[in-house]
């Protein structure tokens, strides 16, 4: 059997990732009678069940695309879907009911069991498989299938192969149960034993595929002790059915789906079958499929049963009865829904209901038995049917949290520099958070110090980063080109490893410009007016480092929090006269910026210096002095500034 | 008085030559300046005998307006009559820095507004978190698809006894169990903004992403509730008229489960576009995310009596809204540090 790898995911997070099928119109229509038409079909059931994403009509049949969510496996398939309309489409005033139910009519006593062959079973472990059945056929012709057939699964995006692989994907499709077929003889003995595969036994798939196995996969072995078939996801190459098949083995089964998954994902085999299994299906409806699957092998693969029914199963499904009150449909959807409606909704859905007083006792079907659980479930199947477009909209009534400060802050801070910078004419970057090994290297960094992805994907992300800087000059140097003059900034969390803790994440501000040193500190330098971080503590200002003309520095975002204040210290107007003087000096090694400053802050009288000009190393400044008691003579303030 | 009219005389004269502002400024001080013409007169009150004073002052102070109105008009002459020398007043200002944000900034800040004025609260959870947070608390146990190397970025550390491996968390849902136990009793209204991490890199995922998750824990939260809420943000955040409706799904965290979508951006919900088949959306509606009642194990992880208490949450993705909202639709721009991307924000 070929089996179509399709991209399936899986539903976890808020993310989805979910399978499709294709079924069509007239295929459904063998399973359900109905009014509806199928534009009305897929609106109805995408509101209250299953999603079908489009209906396109080709020939005298339309195609349905549906979205099968990862806990409904039991409407993966044409019954599945016939069973939700069942349920859905009289809610919109629609005709619907099934034509016949397959799991009440199709029973293995309409198969007339032959004889002559017989296969021997052993399997090691009952968790591995809950329930194994299998028939033999004799006198088997490969050949094409029927047109009805191959129509149908061409429709559903399913290759055509030839009458038995064709027979088995469409039984998967109108069941949601993966069959397999084997080549009788090819199976050594004639005999099976189920178990758990060793890590690093090898199997070749049927598309010609080595598989390396990392242990405790579901397998089988035939009697010359080779694996024949790869449980649940494809079966072996060495007994596949080919043209000069003369006996098969039909096989249908269910699986322990944590195993399957596990086999699907390590060994990247995602097969139909496999999403299929993975999921966990039901073993009531494999009676159902082997039956039907038995008189398509007669029908059209010309095959005579030599066999009796090989049926394994052991732990019969029992059902289960979840007790539910009306209080809890009520407060949980917000409108009284009317007991009749909820048991009318979940008798539609295959669900049988006692009620006595004001609790209901609901039995689980068994294609329902892993996704109903607790009484929410049976609060989401009544609200779904009843439908979400028919409850109110109602925004809760207000309540009060306060946000702790540290968290107000964080946010408010981060927006109001971020949007400080913008005005003043950077651009904002946002980069991974993981970084390469060499990127910590070249820096340099010891990569120890880093966190590290035990999986990641790509070499390129890696470590968790413990500044912002190596990033940002990547985008310095990826934008050269593209900008003359580039200026960048970020604001992130980077992370510090602890010691059996988790890391220590804090924010940190990064900026990066291609121009010069005094542009990036005198940006520096207006964060900190504006957050007047300065006024109070000094803090001092960031290292800049500086890298084939790129310069840098980062900042810890908390520290500006912790330091800020909303305006600098009040000063009263002072209204005596100023006397500005300029004066310039030859600035050397021992004559900076810095000394001259500190010298002239020595003057009472000062009260603040500017930079005139700067030509060569001739620094021009000017010099403000003033007193807040009186007017000082321009001699007085000469005299200030011949001391320095 | 004689004195007077003269100057009077002579102004209009003077200022009937006048051709550009620096003359006229010129005749202003001539005339108005403190050692002025007009201000000789006001000195010369003293000269003038006492029963003329009153008069002389009336007139030196007419004449003082008079000038003043005929400058001002002149001034304003000047302005619009073209100079000699070309003005091309269509040259662009003078340039300023404008800088830009990221994109994501911007949306962050109008969605954390947006549920501000509902009374929800922004928080800050870690980003590296443990296996617990991130899945037990969500009812999402070991063996569970999800927690699969192949869904989920670990990180190489010894693994916490009692809260597992250590995870860059795959959705904000970790926030969840880390709000209730932060609040320790309802009511809880969180909007938790953070970057995700998912080991996929294609042409429709980075392996770094952002989503905001709503959660609202309280007596008596319903479905209503949440479809009011959820009606509130799509007008408020795509605009007005923006509709919702939730179709079935299935998460772990939540129970029932819903997604959400909204009437597409772009043919407002009709999937038709100038007579055609509008062809960003299905049929009129954009999928927006996951959402549902929190589920019961979800609450009681998180000390809270499902029995008394109920909740919804939601988490969606903020690259989808934005891609939803302004059509931005290739996500590998978001990450890359292009500045031709950056600066068009």
């Amino acid at each position: 059997m070929i089996l179509e790898i399709i991209t399936a995911e899986i539903s976890d997070s808020w993310n989805n990732f979910n399978m499709n099928i294709k079924i069509t119109h007239n295929w459904l229509l063998d399973y359900l009678e109905t009014n509806a038409n199928p534009d009305e079909i897929r609106e109805y059931l995408s509101l209250c069940g299953p999603s079908i994403e489009s209906v396109e009509k080709i020939g005298n049949d339309y195609i349905y695309d549906i979205e099968i969510i990862s806990n409904r496996i039991d409407y993966a398939s044409v019954l599945g879907i016939a069973q939700e309309a069942v349920a859905i489409l009289p809610m919109f005033g629609k005709k619907a009911k099934l034509k016949s139910n397959p799991l009440k009519d199709l029973k293995f006593s309409k198969i007339k069991e032959g004889k002559g062959y017989d296969l021997k079973v052993e399997i090691r472990n009952p968790d591995l498989v809950s329930r194994f059945t299998a028939i033999i056929y004799d006198e088997i012709v490969i050949k094409d299938s029927p047109d009805f057939i191959k129509d149908r699964l061409a429709k559903a995006g399913v290759k055509i192969i030839n009458n038995v692989v064709d027979v088995s994907n469409y039984l998967m499709l109108t069941f949601g149960q993966p069959i397999h077929m084997f080549d009788y003889d090819k199976i050594i003995d004639h005999r099976m034993i189920v178990r758990e595969s060793k890590k690093g036994e090898k199997l070749v798939t049927l598309d010609e595929k080595e598989i390396t196995l990392p242990g405790g996969d579901v397998v089988i072995e035939d009697g010359s002790g080779k694996l024949i078939d790869l449980c649940g996801i494809m079966g072996g190459l060495n007994s596949a059915i080919t043209s000069k098949t003369k006996r098969v083995l039909l096989f249908v089964q269910t699986y322990n789906k944590s195993k399957i998954r596990k086999t699907t994902m390590t060994t990247g085999q995602r097969t139909i079958a496999a999403t299929f299994f993975e999921k966990g299906l039901d073993e009531e409806r494999v009676e159902a499929t082997t039956v039907t699957a038995s008189e398509l092998i007669e029908k059209y693969c010309q095959g005579k049963i030599v066999s009796k029914i090989q049926d394994i199963y052991p732990e019969k499904y029992q059902g289960k009865v979840i007790e539910i009150n009306q209080e809890k449909f009520d407060r949980l959807i917000g409108i009284k829904i009317d007991p009749k409606t909820i048991i009318t909704i979940l008798t539609n859905l295959g669900f049988s209901v006692d009620k006595k007083a004001e609790k209901y006792f609901v039995a689980v079907p068994s294609h329902r038995k892993y996704d109903i659980t607790i009484q929410e479930d049976l609060v989401e199947e009544v609200a779904r049917i009843y439908g979400y477009h028919n409850i109110p909209s109602l925004l809760q009534p207000p309540a009060y949290v306060e946000q702790p400060k540290e968290m107000e802050n964080l946010f408010v801070f981060q927006n109001r520099i971020k949007t400080f910078l913008k005005h003043l004419g950077l651009n904002e970057v946002i980069n991974y958070s993981m970084i390469s090994k060499k990127m910590i290297e070249d820096w340099p960094l010891n990569i120890k110090d880093h966190l590290r992805l035990s999986n990641t994907i790509s070499e390129e992300i890696e470590y968790m980063r413990k500044t912002l800087l190596p990033s940002l000059y990547k985008n310095i140097k990826e934008n050269t080109g593209k900008k003359e003059t580039l200026r960048l900034f970020e604001i992130a969390k980077i992370y510090i490893p602890r010691k059996n803790d988790l890391p220590q994440e804090n924010y940190n501000l990064g900026i990066a410009v291609n121009t010069d040193y005094f542009e990036l500190k005198g940006i520096i330098e207006a964060v900190y007016k504006e957050l007047n971080v300065g006024s109070i503590n000094k803090l001092p200002l960031p290292k800049i480092t500086e890298k084939n003309n790129v310069f840098m520095a980062e900042i810890d975002f908390q520290q500006l929090i912790d330091n800020y204040k909303q305006f600098p210290k009040y000063q009263p107007i002072n209204p005596f006269a100023v006397i500005k003087l300029d004066k310039t000096f030859e600035l050397g090694p021992k004559m900076t910026y810095e000394v001259i400053r500190s010298l002239a802050e020595q003057s009472k009288l000062m009260q603040k210096i500017e930079v005139v000009t700067l030509y060569e190393n001739k620094l021009t400044l000017r010099f403000y002095y003033s007193s807040t008691s009186r007017n000082i003579t321009e001699e007085e303030a000469k005299k200030e500034l011949e001391k320095i | 008085m004689v004195n007077l009219d003269d100057t009077n005389k002579e102004f209009h004269n003077e200022l009937k030559n006048i051709s550009n502002n620096d003359e006229l400024t010129n005749l202003q001080i001539k005339y108005l300046g403190r050692n002025g013409i007009i201000n000789d007169f006001l000195k010369k009150i003293n000269d003038i005998p006492t029963e003329e004073k009153k008069e002389y002052g009336k007139k030196v102070n007419e004449l003082k307006n008079s000038f003043l109105r005929l400058i001002e008009v002149k001034r304003k002459e000047l302005s619009e009559k073209k100079s000699d020398k070309f003005f091309d007043s269509t040259l662009p200002g003078k340039t300023f820095p404008i800088g830009s944000l990221h994109i994501v900034s911007f949306a962050i800040e109008e969605i954390t507004k947006i549920f501000e004025k509902i009374g929800f609260i922004r928080v800050s959870y870690p980003e590296v978190d443990w296996e617990y947070s991130a899945f037990e608390a969500l009812n999402m146990p070991k063996g569970h698809p999800a927690r699969d190397d192949f869904e989920t970025s670990y990180i190489d550390f010894p693994e916490n006894l009692k809260f597992g491996k250590m995870v860059l968390t795959p959705h904000t849902s970790n926030g969840q169990n880390r709000e209730m136990k932060r609040v320790g009793k309802p009511p809880i209204r969180m909007i938790n903004i953070s970057k995700c991490y998912r080991p996929n890199w294609d042409a429709t995922h980075t392996p770094m992403f952002f989503q905001f998750e709503g959660l609202c824990v309280d007596l008596d939260i319903n479905i209503t509730n949440l479809k009011g809420t959820l009606d509130y943000f799509a007008e408020k955040y795509f605009g007005k008229g923006t509709k919702t409706r939730l179709r079935p799904h299935h998460f772990q965290f939540t129970e029932p489960s819903f997604e959400v979508d909204v009437t597409c951006t772009v043919c407002k919900g009709t999937s038709k576009v100038n007579e055609n088949k509008c062809k960003v959306c299905k049929s009129g509606w954009l999928e927006l995310g996951g959402t549902g009642m929190v589920h019961p194990n979800v609450l009681t992880e998180g000390g809270i009596d499902p029995k008394k208490f109920s909740g919804w949450a939601f988490g969606f993705g903020i690259e989808r809204v934005i891609m939803m909202k302004y059509g931005l639709d290739d996500i590998r721009n978001y990450y890359s540090g292009d500045i031709r991307f950056l600066e068009q924000f």
